[in-house]
């Protein structure tokens, strides 16, 4: 799922200025999960916005605000209060945002979220990133992505800065390519894997912006 | 052509000293650092923003040496540049008549003074030696061809305090199968490790300098064994220099090195040592002296 973390107060107030009334618009789906875009966020949102003496003409949380032409289909009923509204606060990751900027281009949008990563939940709302998205999936080779838990992306193996295992940047894990390694060789692929070389990696797959059809497969 | 080369491949112990280059456009200092190096060392390499701080590129640095007549050696890691930039600047620093390159991954931006900027890998250090290889055959890393050859000595580093050691000396036999023709390790404080790691690495009759630092006090000491990545420092050293005060601490980091090289000479352990003095170049010469170690080459 995409991680997103609420912004300080006052960074949101830098953006809503002078604004006096608001619509907000959560998001049913990852924002949900990470406790950024679900009732609780918006109702808390909702206080903040009252106790700074702004007004509130709406709110609704989207099924999934990536979608475009559902989340459109979804806030066709809240016109009024959409109008009422001098700006739309967005409570979602900054797909959801710009879903919200695409469809009122005449009101600001301003995100109250800040997108983290692509992320697994560990323990409830405990995060981390696993995978980076680079286009060209290792995984079958390495078991675990050296391209997102090594801090180098190496893709041979380790650098030679880990102690004891441990990453250098960050002595509080493993070093990624310790654990690919065990699991090379546990999966008796070892040797195979250094007969050659993985690499130079392709990261013109990451180019941005990406775009993609399924329904062109 | 590079001497380096010529002397190491004949079977001579060669000795290479560090520096970093300049914080600054100013080169004066570096310059009479190099004069005083000067028929010292058979090489000097300069580093490549280590620790991932802001200093003046190894390139100039290597330019700088060889108008004084020291010959450099280039380090080149790869977190700031992607492999367009490397190999572009292999190829400037190749025309300006430097020979010896060392590669590696390079510390973390995390280390450094500017922990915001975007750390590149692009490739890593096992692909880098394979960029040289290539370069050396007239190839860039894509397999196109180049208007000619490049003649680079090229070394890549290994870490033989890596705990565990195996996925480690897999690297090294990576790099190896690369191309690269010689190696520098970590600086080295057991020489049992070192030892261990060579009785894999005889194997493959490929020449192996030592990393060999001098210790200056006991901050130094700490630092280098919580700040540098890789670097393991065993207890009873800790130990030893708690004991000592810094005066003489001093005596004994000289005295240390000394021996550390002496036995790495006198056992035939490696082909050569890499004094890392961090740019103290006294000390370097000091050490030298006090080793007798040109006396001894000759």
């Amino acid at each position: 799922m995409i991680i997103t973390k609420a912004k300080e107060d006052k960074d949101i107030e830098k953006y809503i200025g002078n604004y006096k009334r608001f619509f907000l618009i959560g998001c049913s789906e990852c924002a949900s999960l990470c406790g950024t875009g679900d009732d609780e966020a918006i109702s808390i949102m909702k206080k903040w916005l009252e106790s700074i003496e702004k007004e509130i003409t709406g709110s609704f949380i989207a099924k999934t605000g990536c979608q475009i032409l559902g989340t459109k289909r979804e806030l066709s009923q809240y016109k009024e209060a959409l109008e009422r509204a001098d700006c739309i606060l967005v409570l979602s990751c900054g797909a959801g945002t710009q879903t919200i900027t695409e469809l009122y281009t005449e009101k600001p949008v301003i995100p109250v979220n800040d997108t983290l990563f692509i992320g697994n939940m560990s323990r409830f709302r405990e995060f981390e990133e696993r995978c980076r998205a680079c286009g060209e999936c290792f995984l079958a080779i390495t078991g675990i992505c050296v391209v997102t838990l090594c801090p180098k992306s190496m893709l041979n193996g380790p650098c030679g800065g880990y102690k004891e295992g441990r990453c250098e940047v960050n002595p509080e894990r493993k070093c990624a390519w310790i654990v690919a390694y065990n699991i090379l060789e546990k999966r008796g692929l070892l040797e195979n894997f250094y007969q050659q070389i993985l690499g130079p990696k392709d990261w013109s797959k990451t180019n941005s912006p990406r775009q993609y059809s399924a329904k062109r497969r | 052509m590079s001497k380096l080369r010529e002397k190491i491949l004949k079977g001579d112990f060669v000795i290479t000293a560090e520096l970093t280059p300049p914080k600054g456009p100013e080169t004066f200092n570096l310059i009479k650092k190099l004069e005083e190096l000067k028929n010292v060392v058979d090489a000097v390499n300069f580093t490549d923003n280590p620790s991932a701080k802001l200093f003046m590129c190894s390139m100039a640095a290597c330019k700088l040496s060889l108008d004084v007549g020291v010959e450099p050696v280039l380090q080149m890691t790869c977190r700031d540049r992607n492999r367009i930039a490397i190999q572009s600047d292999l190829l400037g620093a190749h025309a300006l008549g430097i020979r010896n390159l060392l590669v590696m991954s390079g510390d973390h931006t995390i280390f450094g003074d500017h922990k915001e900027a975007k750390p590149v890998y692009d490739i890593d250090s096992s692909i880098l030696v394979k960029v040289v290889n290539n370069l050396n055959k007239g190839l860039d890393i894509k397999g196109n061809k180049l208007n000619g050859k490049t003649e680079f000595f090229f070394g890549a580093v290994v870490n033989p305090n890596a705990e565990p050691l195996i996925p480690q000396i897999k690297r090294f036999e990576q790099k190896l199968k690369m191309g690269a023709e010689f190696f520098q390790t970590q600086m080295i404080f057991d020489l049992e490790r070192l030892k261990r790691f060579m009785d894999f690495a005889d194997k493959f009759n490929i020449k192996i300098i030592a990393g060999v630092v001098i210790i200056r006090n006991k901050k130094m000491l700490y630092y280098l064994s919580e700040k540098i990545p890789g670097v393991v420092v065993p207890e009873w050293l800790i130990n030893k220099i708690e004991g000592l005060d810094e005066e003489d601490i001093k005596k004994y980091g000289m005295e240390f090195a000394y021996n550390l090289i002496k036995k790495i000479m006198d056992e035939k352990i490696c082909h050569g040592v890499h004094i890392m003095a961090f740019s103290k170049i006294k000390e370097v010469t000091e050490l030298l002296n006090f080793s007798k170690i040109v006396k001894m080459k000759v």
